[in-house]
């Protein structure tokens, strides 16, 4: 090795960043905002009733609704609502379709009122799903090559963290040195300081999410242990009970959900039930299995088998093992349900500092290598291009974010495929950002699109307020905080937005040394106005 | 009221560390440098303060999710520190590192 270990190092650290940044940022905005993905799906649908319901009315709805619009389904999967989501979440598996018949899709999926049982009566939306979804399945390409982009950013952000430690000289001599309004000085210091304050954060969050889809990157030893049966791998995993019993064929009465509900209850006396699976309904042979909700940091959680006809426990998990503990505790730890509020809105903070993170890490690349271009009298193309990247996804994912807010308030309800129309106004958005970065990489661009993105966030709290009648002049009053934090929550973005847009347009170039000599009367004035502003990526 | 207590233990830990080792060049104006003992004995305080931050956080929701709780108060709290006051409020550091703390103390023995 010719150049030392921190160079390579720090070469490493340069490369593998920069190379992924941009989608790194867009992974981690999706990823912080999914920590919310229960509160922006309500927020997404103001036509929801927002009185909570007990989660025995909230079966027996979600059981009419199923042997209304399911019947002949080979299974049901539901999740009940508790303190974050007031609706049923529910999916079914079809049978495939008889001879003859034309086809069906294999499963079908509703969202269902708890009181009345039925469809909520709420605009076509993805909510928060379209966040988390973005997170890793990105969107307009298929779900298996996202999920491998996603990877092979998230090894490169793994290798970035390892090397970053190894390249920082002092990082404990430096753990509290901020210095704003020194240019280069300044990004690097900021960098460092939103590396490090979270690193326990940043390295966890980077591990665990390449753990989540360990199985998709690694699939060989599944297809050598278990070849001709995939899912027991999977039920063994995560210390499933499956109910193993083919569908008798032969139609039966089920005992009522809510009374096998009362069993499980019995058996876990002070457990909160999270889902239902029932196998084969209305066979001789349904099986109904009760899940816990999650009380620690795994999310491998316990079960219980009930035959759905006598109601007779056909079995319960074992404790899981070790193995499958630490996947449940890694898994779990990255998708943080365990959070309360308090706690998710701390995860929320280090997910924002990790944005600020890979933000500031892109525009440091951009701030060293400028002087050498300015020497050489013109920006050459690689700077350029980093340049209006930087712009477009630095500056731009915010205006994406803040425009699909709007597009959920203003897209008419009825309009069909509105879903999908919401997701488009997201990449629309974002798009006319880049498009707008490449065109003009300059610092005027910085401006205008962080003050798009201020007035875009701030405004959805109005926006709410014209068109909903869930707005903070009713949220804060009824104390309905998941409701107004959205609100609050976007109106905080788009004013810090506004201070980093405002900063970078009264940013001007410090001079140089001859400049400051040829006007020496003025050298002290000048040097307090250059002396004002800070790194925009504090704010961005 | 735990965790705002646990978030004040370590601001005030960090703001303890921070003093004994920031260069007296880089004091913000208003601070003079410290004494060899002093410096030792801020040390020892601040860690004694952050370890106390994670002995409330662990009885709050147990050792699990309570360092995981910790974790996070720590970055809160050194984040409030670092990039908020230390470049652009440096004379609300001492009033609120001293003040934080007694106020959620004081706050969290009322409920208790």
């Amino acid at each position: 090795m010719k150049q030392g270990f921190r160079q390579s190092m720090a070469w490493l650290h340069t490369w593998t960043g920069l190379l992924v940044g941009w989608v790194l940022l867009l992974i981690f905005m999706g990823g912080t905002s999914a920590y919310y993905k229960q509160e922006i799906s309500r927020w997404m649908r103001p036509e929801l009733p927002i009185a909570p319901t007990d989660a025995s009315t909230a079966l027996a709805s979600a059981e009419r609704f199923l042997h209304h619009n399911a019947p002949d389904a080979t299974s049901w999967n539901l999740t009940l609502p508790d303190a974050r989501a007031q609706v049923v979440e529910m999916y079914w598996m079809n049978a495939p379709a008889p001879e003859g018949a034309p086809e069906r899709p294999a499963y079908g999926s509703a969202t269902v009122d708890p009181r009345s049982g039925q469809a909520v009566a709420a605009r076509e939306t993805t909510g928060g799903e379209f966040l988390y979804r973005l997170h890793f399945d990105l969107h307009y390409i298929p779900a298996l090559w996202a999920r491998y982009i996603v990877g092979f950013c998230a090894m490169f952000m793994l290798v970035a963290i390892i090397t970053g430690i190894i390249t920082h000289k002092k990082i404990f001599k430096d753990f509290f040195t901020f210095r704003p309004g020194k240019g280069q000085r300044s990004w690097l210091d900021f960098h460092n300081v939103s590396a490090v304050l979270a690193l326990p954060y940043h390295a966890m969050i980077t591990y665990t999410g390449i753990i989540t889809l360990v199985f998709m990157y690694l699939p060989w030893g599944i297809g050598a242990r278990y070849p001709d049966n995939e899912q027991r791998y999977y039920d063994e995993a995560s210390n499933r009970i499956a109910d193993t019993r083919p569908a008798a064929g032969v139609p039966a009465q089920m005992l009522p959900l809510t009374q096998l509900l009362a069993k499980a209850q019995t058996q876990w006396p002070g457990v909160a039930i999270d889902s239902v699976a029932v196998f084969n309904p209305g066979d001789a042979n349904a099986g109904v299995m009760f899940s816990a909700r999650a009380d620690s940091i795994s999310n491998v959680v316990p079960s219980l088998l009930f035959d759905g006809v006598d109601g007779k426990l056909l079995s319960r998990s074992e404790p899981p093992g070790a193995a499958t503990r630490t996947f449940g505790t890694l898994y779990g730890l990255h998708m943080a349900h365990f959070a309360d509020p308090a706690l998710r809105l701390l995860f929320f903070v280090c997910g924002l500092l990790g944005c600020l993170m890979v933000a500031s890490g892109a525009v440091l690349w951009a701030t060293k290598e400028r002087p050498k271009h300015l020497k050489a009298g013109r920006i050459g193309f690689g700077l350029r291009l980093v340049d209006s990247l930087n712009i477009g996804a630095v500056a731009g994912l915010p205006i994406a974010f803040a425009a699909y807010f709007w597009g959920n308030r203003l897209l008419p309800v009825g309009v069909s495929g509105r879903a999908e129309l919401e997701a488009s106004v997201f990449f629309w958005a974002w798009g006319a950002a880049l498009v707008a970065a490449f065109v003009w990489p300059k610092r005027a661009m910085w401006a205008w699109q962080l003050y798009a993105g201020a007035a875009l966030f701030a405004g959805i709290p109005l926006v709410n307020a014209l068109t909903t009648g869930i707005h903070l002049g009713v949220t804060i009053p009824a104390g309905l905080w998941s409701l107004a934090g959205v609100d609050l929550v976007c109106l905080g973005l788009g004013v810090s937005l506004a201070v980093a847009a405002r900063r970078v347009q009264r940013w001007r170039p410090p001079l140089t040394a001859s400049q400051k000599r040829a006007q020496p009367g003025k050298g002290r004035a000048v040097a307090t106005t250059v002396a004002e502003p800070a790194p925009r990526g504090e704010h961005a | 009221m735990t965790i705002w207590l646990a978030i004040a233990l370590g601001f005030s830990g960090f703001t303890a560390l921070w003093r004994t080792m920031a260069h007296p060049a880089h004091l913000p104006p208003g601070l003079a440098g410290l004494s060899v003992a002093a410096r030792r004995w801020l040390h020892w305080t601040g860690w004694v303060l952050l370890a106390a931050s994670f002995v409330l956080c662990a009885m709050l929701r147990g050792p699990a999710i309570g360092s995981v709780l910790w974790l996070g108060t720590l970055t809160l709290s050194a984040a409030i520190l670092v990039l908020g006051l230390l470049p652009y409020r440096p004379r609300a550091i001492l009033p609120l590192a001293w003040g934080a703390p007694l106020v959620t103390l004081l706050g969290w023995l009322l409920l208790a």
